[in-house]
């Protein structure tokens, strides 16, 4: 397919359906890794996770190794991790704290700026060696939204204020939840892998569609779901007389540009939700915020977001998601709960007890979302069938004025169709 | 099963039961598993029983960082309940699971409530859908002496490979 690339990425998407070999043709996933990871901004981390000077943890961008590292001016960084040298990865272990970085080969000696500080018998060196030239290389791009680090393998393209748009409203959403106007993902993280393509995460997390179906075990008799908050009585309306409930229904997604979307807040009996931890931090946020924007605030309007491609941000059971491609047909997935810095310990405990049921690899919901996703990439096998079906919903979507964007059911599949739009003009350009 | 830095004959006087009993015990537990007897399995233990499968390595609190499984009574009964669901698609088909308990020592005796702290090593393998899985580490007990027998009052497993990355673990270890 590559001896005509722009051709051949067209035929791959048509309206309503996408072809199978976007989540199983392995050329079609090493184009991805270039022109989509590499040139896309991309959620690194959040900057509470490296608190002090030389604080770091390592990860990838795309499949390109990178360290995170909070340099002595307190600045975050985001640096290549590959020595200059001959290559090796200089930090190995996924979190610490390193002023100076020592690659354990030839002894190379980096500080966190990325600086080459240390070459040992240096007098073998070239008369023209030059240290500058040496340095760990710093991602083209750099960008941090209250918190959020974002990078851009592309030295080229769009702000992150242009990329995120009206996206940043939900990261507002959720920094203002936190009575101290700060967020923390240092409460750990949930790591589970699939057998499918990273597409696969992606469009499921806005995906109100498969819940009553893909989630049908965590669903009582009554058509409820398992209670999910701190306070509240019972769990999500799903089904109703053997159908997907009208509470369930009448939620919203938004096609918010560059692949990003959201879907509106789950129905919850909120005047109902009550207990002492609620209360208090109904009370903190009150005090901060006052009573108008504490209201506002404790009736989120997001159930989730993406941020296309690689990070979701949930608003039920509050989390931030990064999903990391490995192979055409291999995927991990790291689940971050949000600590809401000013909550106190019960209200984040809470939530921390809530995502080792939602979303560990133990967990009641997302080890079946990772059965689907294992079957839809063993279903795809199948040659003969060249079409899988996005159309739901499809020209009966209206502009909503105050969000500005397209909106449709949250059952329907517009987000998908926004996806592979963002999708398609990444890949059709050559980098 | 020996007692940690006990000899024989204080340990005899420690019990009022034979050291033995505590391993039947644990592997009357890890056979309840392995049948899928979650329901039984869950009766072991006390109503205010923990399981509890940390994250990371050496985990001191459940409540201020992510664990694998911290399930109380509500948890166990939503998870069982989902486990008896007929449509968990993550196990359609089920896991078939061997567990292999080992290493059983007691680390603590008596005098703690009729409470008793035990560590043993388990290996628990799992085979689904032409897949088999290798799951190890340390466990750690503390019983609850009742009647003549024992009941859970606290579990927890500290896997060897508790913070990397895992495909779905719909049973407990």
């Amino acid at each position: 397919m590559l001896d005509e690339p722009l051709n051949a990425i067209e035929r791959l998407i048509e309206p309503g359906r996408v072809s199978r070999r976007v989540y199983t043709d392995p050329e079609v996933f090493e184009l991805e890794m270039q022109r989509v990871f590499g040139r896309s901004w991309l959620f690194v981390g959040h900057d509470s996770q490296i608190p002090n000077s030389g604080d770091f943890l390592t990860t990838e961008l795309g499949r390109q190794p990178v360290i995170m590292i909070r340099h002595y001016d307190d600045t975050v960084r985001v640096l290549l991790n590959r020595c200059t040298h001959r290559g090796a990865k200089v930090l190995n272990e996924p979190t610490g704290n390193a002023p100076r970085m020592s690659c354990l080969y030839h002894g190379w000696t980096f500080s966190s700026d990325g600086a080459l500080v240390g070459v040992p018998e240096d007098d073998g060196c070239t008369a023209s060696f030059d240290r500058k030239d040496f340095g760990l290389a710093s991602v083209p791009r750099l960008e941090t939204y209250r918190g959020f680090v974002f990078a851009s393998l592309a030295a080229t393209g769009i702000s992150l204020e242009e990329h995120l748009g009206g996206m940043k409203a939900n990261i507002d959403d959720m920094v203002d939840r936190a009575p101290e106007g700060k967020l923390a993902l240092d409460v750990g993280v949930h790591r589970y892998i699939f057998p499918g393509n990273w597409k696969l995460q992606v469009e499921n997390v806005l995906d109100s569609y498969h819940v009553p179906f893909g989630h049908a075990s965590t669903v009582n008799k009554e058509g409820d779901q398992f209670s999910r908050r701190d306070g509240d009585e019972k769990g999500a309306k799903v089904i109703e007389k053997d159908k997907t409930s009208e509470d369930w229904k009448i939620r919203r997604s938004y096609d918010m540009g560059h692949g990003h979307g959201w879907t509106s807040n789950t129905k919850l009996d909120d005047g109902k939700r009550s207990s002492a931890v609620y209360s208090a931090y109904v009370d903190a946020l009150t005090e901060k915020l006052g009573e108008k924007r504490a209201a506002e605030v404790l009736k989120p309007k997001f159930h989730n977001s993406l941020l296309y491609p690689n990070v979701s941000i949930m608003g039920l059971n509050i989390h931030v998601r990064v999903i990391k491609p490995i192979a055409v047909n291999l995927t991990e997935v790291n689940v971050y709960p949000i600590r809401l810095v000013g909550a106190s310990k019960e209200m984040n405990a809470a939530n921390i007890r809530l995502l080792n049921v939602t979303h560990s690899a133990a967990s009641f919901v997302q080890s079946d979302d990772a059965e689907s996703f294992t079957r839809v990439q063993s279903g795809l096998r199948s040659q003969l069938t060249e079409w899988v079906d996005i159309s739901r919903g499809m020209g009966t979507e209206d502009h909503d004025q105050d969000v500005n964007a397209p909106r449709g059911k949250a059952t329907d599949e517009l987000v998908v169709r926004g996806q592979y739009r963002a999708w398609l003009d990444y890949m059709r350009e050559a980098v | 099963m020996t007692v940690s830095g006990m000899d024989s004959a204080k340990q005899a006087a420690a019990l009022a039961f034979a050291p033995n009993d505590i391993e039947i015990f644990l592997h009357h537990e890890a056979r309840l598993l392995d049948e899928r007897r979650f329901r039984d399995w869950m009766e072991l233990f006390t109503n205010d029983g923990i399981y509890w499968v940390p994250a990371v390595q050496g985990q001191k609190s459940p409540l201020n960082h992510v664990s694998l499984f911290y399930d109380d009574r509500t948890h166990m009964k939503t998870r069982i309940a989902r486990l008896e669901h007929p449509m968990i698609h993550v196990q359609t088909p089920p896991s078939r699971t061997v567990h292999q308990i080992g290493r059983a020592m007691m680390e603590e005796t008596g005098d703690k409530g009729g409470e008793y702290m035990v560590s043993s090593s388990v290996i628990m393998i799992e085979y689904r859908l032409d897949n088999q899985r290798l799951f190890g580490g340390q466990q750690y007990h503390r019983l609850r002496r009742e009647g003549t027998g024992f009941r859970i009052a606290h579990k927890r497993v500290d896997l060897v490979n508790c913070d990397g990355p895992f495909g779905p673990m719909a049973v407990p270890i």
